[in-house]
């Protein structure tokens, strides 16, 4: 079985999927030879894991791909070798009856059908996942949150839930809940650099949203952002979305530094420059805190200094620079960034000397 | 690489076996005729050319098991995960490794926080999928 059925990579983009479902009919007819009785056929059966986890993948790709027979024999393959009352199986049969439900009626269905798996056995984790994504794929964001939310009462360590948690309240745009079930998420797994730059980008963008008229708060979390975008890359070498994030944030957190002075920027004609005055002249008629070593309120950090700000936005400048540079020149070991993330870099950086040119 | 270590392997183990064998002959031929080697205890010891042997081998085989192994993951947090990174990112695009070993975990760990396969959407996979699709099927 080829290496992408067995380890896929993340977020598989729609052209890996076909090509994912295309092996397919090799797969299951080379499979399907006639087999032996039940001493003899564990000899010749692989039962390597990798076996079962490439038929799983090859089922979701085929789900995906609207080749609902081949994921039909997939899931037969795995009740025969797995069991009818296996969680797992259980949890992908249900995704199955859900992908192929014409309509709004037969989701209700299946939804009826988790319940009363549920009421035999309300420790089946699988299926109180499938549960919520049905009630979320249902446009049942308020029931998915709360059953989402008693499935975490009942087992608190499940990072992929608080995970999945925040997600639900970021489409509410609930940020404060968001960014509580991320900090859950990080308790779990404190290394992982992908959910740290998550949390910045979350932290960045509910300090746009919610704290527009309150400096103090928009500063803090600003800082707050930007500490977890540095974080990330700590964690991860040349991590294109931390150095991204790190200078997207640079420009509000400069502005609302405590010690910056009120007299730059003057040109109006930038988009982004009246937002920073709007930001600016909000920031005079406010009366800014003194900085202090620490928050006495919220024991939160001192906001850093500029000079430090600057150290951060020029660094993340010229990583950046170096990223797109030596992804354009194809180096090995620089090559593997998403081609889009690598765009969106350059375009931030061309931004970045337009206005310093004016 | 493979096939250098394959054969140091090969040419060490017949080696080692061939001393051992040297070895067992040597100390059988002294034991059936006591007198002779009573006369001078020299004779009686491991002679040197089997010695040499001995170690040749050892040493073949040791260089070709380091030859032979995978290559070394950084043990440095950041390095290794900037590494998963660059991998994960080649496979999406379809130009990652063809052979995976047996065993061999590779990806990022963390992955499944934010793809969390536990919570998948099909309905809306399946929607994006014929969306590209009818797009025309690029990019």
């Amino acid at each position: 079985m080829a290496a992408e059925l067995i380890n896929p990579p993340p977020s598989v983009p729609p052209a890996l999927a076909l090509r994912m479902s295309q092996q397919a009919p090799r797969i299951l007819q080379q499979s399907s030879g006639p087999s032996l009785p039940y001493p003899l056929s564990l000899l010749t059966a692989s039962e390597a894991p990798e076996t079962w986890i490439g038929y799983e993948n090859l089922m979701l790709a085929c789900l995906r791909t609207g080749d609902d027979r081949s994921a039909r024999i997939c899931l037969e393959k795995l009740t025969q070798r797995f069991g009818e009352d296996n969680e797992r199986v259980m949890a992908l049969r249900g995704m199955y009856h859900e992908a192929v439900a014409e309509d709004y009626k037969a989701l209700e269905s299946i939804f009826r059908g988790y319940e009363e798996v549920l009421k035999k056995d309300p420790t089946n984790m699988p299926i109180r996942k499938r549960r919520v994504a049905l009630l979320k794929a249902m446009n049942r964001p308020i029931d998915a949150t709360t059953a989402l939310v008693g499935l975490l009462d009942a087992s608190p360590t499940d990072a992929e839930a608080w995970a999945e948690l925040a997600d639900l309240y970021l489409t509410q745009n609930l940020y404060a809940q968001a960014i509580f079930s991320l900090e859950e998420v990080l308790l779990i797994t404190p290394n992982a650099w992908n959910i740290h730059a998550r949390m910045g980008e979350i932290l960045y963008l509910s300090s746009l949203a919610t704290n527009s008229n309150n400096d103090g708060n928009l500063m803090r979390g600003l800082c707050e952002s930007m500490r977890r975008f540095c974080r990330s890359i700590e964690l991860c070498d040349n991590y294109l979305r931390g150095y991204y994030g790190l200078k997207l944030v640079r420009p509000l957190a400069h502005f609302h530094s405590p010690q910056q002075p009120l007299s730059t920027n003057t040109s109006t004609n930038n988009p982004l420059k009246q937002t920073t005055k709007h930001l600016l002249s909000l920031l005079s008629k406010t009366s800014k805190p003194a900085p202090a070593a620490a928050d006495p309120q919220f024991g939160d950090l001192a906001p850093p200094s500029l000079a430090t700000i600057e150290r951060l936005h020029e660094l993340a400048t010229a990583k950046l620079a170096e990223i797109v540079r030596r992804n354009a020149a194809g180096e090995s070991g620089w090559d593997g960034y998403d081609q889009a993330e690598v765009i969106a870099a350059g375009e931030l950086l061309g931004r970045d000397a337009q206005k310093i040119e004016r | 690489m493979a096939l250098l270590s394959k054969a140091l392997n090969a040419i060490g183990l017949l080696l080692l076996a061939h001393a051992v064998y040297s070895a067992h002959e040597h100390s059988a031929l002294h034991a059936a005729a006591p007198s002779a080697s009573s006369q001078t205890p020299s004779a009686a010891a491991l002679p040197l050319d089997i010695t040499l042997e001995t170690l040749a081998s050892v040493l073949f085989v040791c260089a070709g098991l380091v030859l032979g192994s995978p290559a070394l993951r950084p043990i440095q947090w950041s390095e290794w995960a900037g590494e998963v990174e660059q991998e994960e990112g080649r496979n999406r695009q379809g130009r990652g490794k063809v052979g995976m070993k047996e065993g061999e975990v590779v990806g990022n760990p963390f992955r499944v926080l934010e793809e969390r396969p536990g919570f998948l959407d099909v309905r809306a996979k399946r929607k994006e999928f014929a969306d590209w699709v009818r797009e025309g099927g690029s990019g």
